[in-house]
């Protein structure tokens, strides 16, 4: 991880200027760290095996039907929308190799014999940021049998598979040569290629050793055939190809990579293969990117640790407009890339970046530092998590949020021992269910932050797969300058019988196993702003209702909870008129004669029960308005509120702020007072 | 609070506040300033207009106020009128506000004058009005008319604040021995007019040293939402519910000032060599500061064969509006905008009930929020309150879907009851969607999953039972929960929210104020206060020193020397794959690679097994390796179309960088950077290649300094310097 530092800046355009300023250091790390590109490169396996069928398939089925070189086109193609979305600026391509055909990069025809440097390799999408013509033309591959029937042809002789690899080589070589992350995901179902041939294994293991010191991992997923009585072995010529992480080891922690389970051509348990393998596919989607690795984590005085930190949680948000260029002799618009200047305000001229004064505005002028004095000034120490002491959760108020938390895991990078360490720690805390108090310094020279380090435990589903990773989050607390005034209230207690209705209905409507799931929940905006996009992109159809499952399954709600949610309206009635008659004695009539406060609801519809605010008409009543005055407290209106009451009494403000409108009230109350 | 201010200092500038007592290195007047000048500059940093700041000199030498005439009213200066306070004033009143020869000037007669311009600015409209009065009380006052004058600060509801140099207060603890009787007197005149006007009398070593406890902006609840809370669908079916809520914010990151960019006026010497005389602008520009503002402008390009350099430029009014799918531009006119549009309806949804106790708080994604019920809606109010009880009673959390407004993106929330005694709300915070969360796997804690398979409970990345064991008695030992005892001797919270304090934010407030009234000075030392939660509080250090000893024993944790990274001649075990196939053996064996002729199409493996192969022991082959790698990448430069193989020569140089490194060999990259250097700028390969070099600039690809590797001959510094184009 720590030659990332030196790829980092890479995506700045040229021209822009080296931009060192870290004066908006929070924008600037998390710009920078989605400039870590990742570049994937599908390689598909296209043999006869791969293009036959399953027997048994559900003809109703047609997902469990799909050929695994079919359906491993399909995964790719669910994959490459999916990451134009996620991962707009990331690379993807497709190569499938063992077909008849051969093709390679555009321009490397070689004397008019096109990809013979790579025989029987085709390249179907060249290694790039995926382009509409690249969707529709894998679409069109995996929804029409006859274009696929084409191209989809297994060579007769066995493909080598060190020239497979070798050629993925050379694409990522030009077409990525220096990201961050470049893997190859290899799908297969042969688990032995060249079995006759030990040369032929050498050179692809001497091929995927390029590859390794290249720094391409290679990610399988290999398929096997139930029907047929095959299960994929990967010891016979995989584990020759495939690096684990760690330094060769037996008894080092299994590489991620084994994690991927071999999938079936047959749909088993109801699963069909594009099913698993888009599974699979998908918890590899994201290149495993370090938000930090060079933070200490002190959990006393002279004990520290090191640790990785992790944005697992990001906010995906539709992609801002960009400035589009259409050539006038064209219909194909351009995507046109900005670059900006600093220009002085007084005499226009250009400023260069070292130029540039930073000051802070005051009182009409500015107030400046040097850099070095600025510097030291806000410098609170190097960058750590320092434990100062742990409480238990329960003293974690639920409001003490503030952003997303930062997953952390040990590593043994710079402190041989970490890993045991850490875990002690957590799995006291989760234990305990206590979190560790920490000062927090994320960079050099970022603000100083309280922080909870909660442990969270390992989550995995019914099929074994890890939901949510063991480790520690970092949750920003607030400090006394985050937290808010709460508004003025009149709370009226609900008396037990309502809450008691009310619990009914609660019981009646709990989620899927009483938790949350996000992965049930895709944001509705961001997809239909992708699929809306995707139509204009291809040129096609605009679709015409969005899919949205976020919203409340309401004829579950009303047929389970329904007639409880009645029970509780008319509670609700009774007690509040009861409340009423109470506090009549306190209700003074407005001075139009009617009191408002009996108005309530009764415009509602029959049967729901909306509780309505018998204000919504009426506005301010002169009682609130004067109550507020004596209080003090006018300015909590709106102006339009103001507005409308003063209309009701004929006075005007002298000018069109608020404050205005306050004075104009006051001296209203003030004047009649003395009247009075 | 929002609003209008009105606020006059009264500054005792007489003789007296010369004095030096009690071992303070300050005048007394310094002293006393020390407060007002954080008071005022608070004030000034605001930039508000609406807070009127008024200053009054009281026992100066001359006499300058409305009602100077007045003998009575002598030695009262009127330095500063009810207004918004600006820079310049900050600067004339530092010159002002110095100890002057006289030792008469009657407080009451200033606090007349003060209540008089109060009463002038404000009229009868709604003002925060508040004066304050920083004396040592030496002088003679004038008391007929107190009542009058007790009355007419009620009367206009003026706060009075009096500090005084050395007062006693006993509730602070200070009681100054040896005080001259008329000091005494004049102490008890000034408490007993505070106390008769509900005003703040105290000591003025109190007030300095409150100066550290910093204060928080306080903003106005408002709410960002107004409308339904509905559990079903009302359009759909009778038997729905929904309450009128509003939400305001609970938790929001106060940012710290941030500063904006200027550039030097033309003619104004370099502004970093003396920041002092450019905010002190005394005889300067009409700005004083010699800064011009900057502003940003655009310019785009596309890519066009036919143009020179293959990019044309354009303008922005040459451009429409669009989006990018994948590297696809999708053009959508103005017209057309809302086609993009997810359109929503205002409200917010229950989805559905939650267990607390199977709650994830790691998942949220956003700050707090409070939701109550309508204003004056009572009925609201219950049926609000039944549902937050109900909540409550069942340990249970809301889910809801939440649209603030009118087509805004829908949003995932939680609900959380809160119940005080007369408080009641529900806190809603964000939670992730589906596209949120990243899918990152990491091996389990507790146990270890080999590659064969087997899983294991004792490893070196587990803890034994002695660690798990001392790290249990670490963690109790270090509860901050009971650390502290309240004044009843209850278990107190150590560092409770509500008293920890952003240490940028109030450190930039403190030295900014600081600065605008001291451009000369150094910056004052940290307020401790914004340290103390940076470590763990000594006492508890000390009382769990035994157990943490027994945890560093446990853990023996050794920190990786950075020697034992360095490859040079203790090399690691070259990685093999998972089944440890020797592939060292087979790339020796390869006849191609025999040759030790790196392959410009496969350079970067080739280069690194090359370095890594056991026939490489000498350094001539360590240099012959670098020497081939070198004449690929100024390949690769010189016959680049346009920036094509930029990325690729760049990538060459960060491997060899990296390798030499490694290696501890920094000379053969070092020099090999000099030539490219001199080759690139030179145009020696292939024409114009700026752009090669600023890429590796950009990405920092600096030789090899001793930082790093001792036998570099550069320093970082010069290694930085290097990069530049000259």
């Amino acid at each position: 991880m720590t030659e990332l530092a030196f790829r980092m800046a890479d995506d700045y355009k040229y021209g822009r200027g080296p931009d060192e300023d870290d004066e908006e250091e929070e924008e600037i790390e998390e710009s920078s760290y989605k400039t870590q590109k990742d570049a994937v490169l599908f390689a598909i396996d296209v043999s006869k095996s791969m293009l036959t069928k399953p027997s048994d398939a559900d003809s109703k089925k047609p997902d469990e039907a799909l050929s695994p070189t079919v359906a491993a086109l399909k995964c790719a193609y669910t994959l490459m929308q999916q990451r134009i979305i996620s991962n707009p600026s990331d690379m993807m391509g497709i190569l499938l190799f063992g077909t008849e055909k051969s093709k390679f990069q555009e321009g490397d025809d070689d004397g008019g014999r096109p990809g013979l440097q790579y025989p029987h390799c085709y390249l179907l999408t060249d290694l790039d940021v995926p382009a509409a013509a690249d969707v529709k033309q894998l679409r069109t591959l995996v929804d029409d049998e006859e274009e696929a029937a084409d191209l989809l042809q297994a060579s007769s002789e066995e493909v080598s598979m060190a020239n497979v690899l070798f050629c993925a080589n050379q694409i990522f070589t030009t077409k990525a040569p220096n990201f961050s992350s470049r893997r190859l995901f290899l799908v297969t179902d042969n688990d032995f290629p060249h079995a006759s041939s030990r040369d032929q294994r050498n050179s692809a293991a001497v091929r995927a050793k390029d590859l390794y010191d290249l720094g391409v991992t290679i990610e399988l997923f290999p398929i096997s055939h139930p029907d047929r009585g095959y299960t994929f072995d990967r010891s016979k010529f995989y584990n020759d190809i495939v690096y684990s992480s760690v330094p060769s080891d037996p008894d080092a922690p299994a590489p991620l990579a084994a994690d991927i389970k071999t999938a079936s051509s047959t749909a088993t348990d109801g699963i069909s293969l594009l099913q698993s393998l888009i599974s699979s596919v998908a918890s590899r989607s994201v290149p495993r990117r370090a938000l930090f690795s060079n933070v200490p984590f002190e959990i006393g005085p002279g004990l520290k640790i090191s640790i990785k930190g992790y944005k697992t949680l990001m906010r995906q948000a539709p992609k801002r407009t960009t400035y589009i260029y259409l050539p006038p002799d064209s219909d194909k618009p351009q995507i046109a890339v900005g670059s900006s200047t600093l220009v002085a305000e007084d005499n226009a001229r250009t400023v260069e970046k070292a130029e540039v004064r930073k000051a802070f505005k005051f009182g009409g002028e500015t107030v400046s530092f040097t850099e070095e004095e600025l510097a030291k000034i806000k410098h609170f120490g190097d960058p750590v998590v320092r434990i100062i002491g742990f409480k238990p959760q329960s003293k974690l108020p639920i409001w003490a949020s503030l952003q997303e938390s930062t997953f952390i895991y040990p590593s043994e990078e710079d402190f041989i021992g970490s890993t045991r360490v850490f875990s002690a720690l957590h799995q006291k805390l989760l234990k305990d269910q206590k979190f560790a108090l920490a000062w927090y310094i994320p960079r050099r020279n970022a603000s100083p932050r309280l922080v909870a380090v909660i442990p969270g435990a390992e989550e995995r589903n019914e099929t074994g797969e890890q939901q949510m990773p063991p480790g520690f989050w970092i949750k920003y607390l607030p400090f006394a300058d985050d937290i808010r005034e709460m508004p003025e209230t009149n709370l009226v207690k609900a008396p037990d019988n309502v809450v008691d209705a009310m619990r009914f209905v609660v019981q009646q409507l709990q989620l899927p196993k009483a938790v949350y799931d996000p992965s049930k929940y895709p944001n509705p905006s961001l997809q239909w702003f992708y699929r809306i996009l995707q139509a204009l992109a291809l040129e096609e159809d605009l679709p015409e209702q969005p899919d949205d499952k976020t919203l409340p399954r309401w004829k579950q709600i009303h047929k389970r909870a329904g007639k409880f949610v009645l029970d509780w309206g008319a509670q609700l009635e009774t007690s509040f008129n009861e409340w009423q008659e109470e506090n009549k004695a306190n209700i003074k009539p407005a001075t139009n004669g009617a009191s408002k406060r009996t108005a309530a609801s009764s415009s509602a519809p029959r049967g729901t029960k909306k509780v309505k605010d018998e204000d919504d008409d009426g506005g301010i009543t002169d009682e609130q308005m004067r109550a507020a005055y004596s209080k003090n407290a006018i300015s909590k209106y709106t102006v339009a509120d103001m507005k409308a009451w003063m209309s009701t009494k004929g006075i005007k403000a002298a000018g069109g702020k608020k404050a205005d409108y306050v004075d104009a009230i006051t001296s209203h109350f003030e004047t009649k007072m003395d009247v009075d | 609070m929002a609003g209008k201010e009105a606020t006059v200092y009264i500054v005792d500038v007489g003789r007296t506040m010369g004095e030096r007592k009690y071992g303070r290195t300050q005048t007394n007047l310094d002293w006393a300033l020390e407060y007002v000048w954080d008071k005022i500059t608070t004030t000034v940093a605001t930039g508000r207009k609406t807070f009127n700041v008024g200053v009054l000199g009281l026992r100066t030498d001359e006499t300058k106020n409305a009602m100077q005439d007045d003998e009575d009213y002598e030695h009262i200066t009127v330095f500063q009128e009810l207004g918004q306070m600006l820079m310049p004033d900050v600067r004339r009143l530092r010159n002002d506000l110095v100890v002057n020869k006289t030792s008469t000037g009657d407080a009451i007669s200033a606090l007349v004058i003060a209540i008089q311009m109060i009463a002038e600015k404000c009229k009868k409209l709604q003002y925060f009005r508040k004066i304050i009065l920083i004396t040592d009380a030496r002088a003679p006052m004038q008391t007929e008319d107190l009542s009058q004058i007790t009355k007419k600060l009620k009367e206009d509801n003026i706060e009075l604040v009096i500090l005084g140099v050395d007062f006693d207060d006993a509730d602070y603890g200070f009681k100054e021995e040896s005080k001259p009787g008329e000091k005494e007197e004049h102490e008890e005149i000034l408490r007993t007019l505070c106390a008769d006007c509900g005003g703040v009398f105290g000591t003025l070593a109190q007030a300095v040293d409150e100066l550290q406890i910093p204060r928080t902006k306080s903003v106005k609840p408002t709410p960002t939402f107004k409308g339904l809370l509905t559990l079903g669908n009302p359009e759909m079916f009778e038997d729905s519910l929904t309450i009128d809520v509003e939400r305001y914010a609970k938790t929001m990151k106060a940012s710290p000032p941030s500063a904006s960019s200027f550039a030097v006026r033309d003619g104004v010497s370099d502004a970093t060599q003396s920041t002092a005389t450019l905010s002190n602008g005394e005889g300067g520009g009409q700005d004083g500061d010699g800064l011009s503002n900057i502003q940003r402008t655009f310019t785009y390009q596309v890519d066009d064969e036919d143009a020179p350099g293959g990019k044309r430029d354009l303008q922005r009014d040459e451009l429409s509006k669009g989006y990018e799918y994948g590297r696809t531009a999708v053009h959508i006119s103005e017209s057309d905008q809302n086609v993009v549009r997810f359109e929503t309806q205002p409200g917010l949804d229950i989805i559905g009930f939650v267990e607390k106790k199977k709650y994830q708080r790691y998942l949220e994604m956003s700050r707090a929020n409070v939701l109550v019920s309508q204003k004056h809606n009572d009925k609201a109010s219950m049926a609000l309150s039944s549902l937050i009880h109900a909540l409550y009673e069942l340990d249970t959390y809301a889910i809801g879907r939440l649209v603030s407004k009118e087509n805004r993106d829908p949003k995932i929330v939680m609900l959380a009851p809160n119940i005080e005694r007369e408080f009641e709300c529900l806190y809603e915070i964000e939670l992730p969607f589906a596209e949120d969360i990243r899918s990152y796997k990491f091996p389990p804690l507790d146990r270890v999953l080999t590659v064969s398979g087997k899983e294991l409970k004792v490893h070196r990345n587990l803890p034994n039972d002695e660690l798990q064991d001392a790290m249990s008695a670490y963690v109790d030992s270090m509860d901050l929960s009971t650390f502290v005892k309240d004044d009843e001797g209850e278990d107190a919270e150590y560092a409770p929210m509500d008293e920890t304090y952003n240490p940028t934010l109030h450190r930039l407030q403190q030295v900014i104020k600081h600065r605008a009234v001291f451009p000369g000075a150094e910056p004052p030392p940290v307020f401790d206060i914004l340290t103390k939660y940076s470590k763990p509080p000594d006492e508890l250090v000390e009382q769990s020193q035994p157990v943490l000893d027994r945890v560093i024993k446990a853990g023996d944790v050794k920190k990786v020397p950075p020697k034992a990274r360095g490859r040079r001649w203790s090399r690691k075990e070259a990685p093999k794959p998972l089944s440890d196939l020797d592939v060292a053996a087979l790339l020796a064996q390869d006849p191609k690679r025999r040759t030790k002729r790196i392959d410009p199409q496969n350079a970067i493996p080739e280069f690194i097994q090359l370095l890594a192969s056991d026939d490489t022991v000498k350094l001539e082959d360590m240099h012959d390796a670098c020497k081939q790698l070198k004449f690929i990448i100024f390949d690769w430069i010189k016959h680049s179309m346009g920036n094509t193989g930029y990325g690729r020569a760049l990538e060459g140089i960060r491997v060899m960088r990296e390798q030499m490194n490694d290696y501890e060999e920094p000379a053969p990259f070092n020099d090999f950077l000099k030539e490219l250097k001199k080759k690139v700028l030179g145009g020696e390969l292939g024409g114009d290649r700026q752009e090669m070099w600023y890429r590796v600039r950009v990405n920092k690809m600096y030789p090899i300094f001793k930082e790093e590797c001792s036998t570099s001959e550069y320093t970082e510094e010069e290694a930085k310097n290097f990069l530049r184009p000259t």
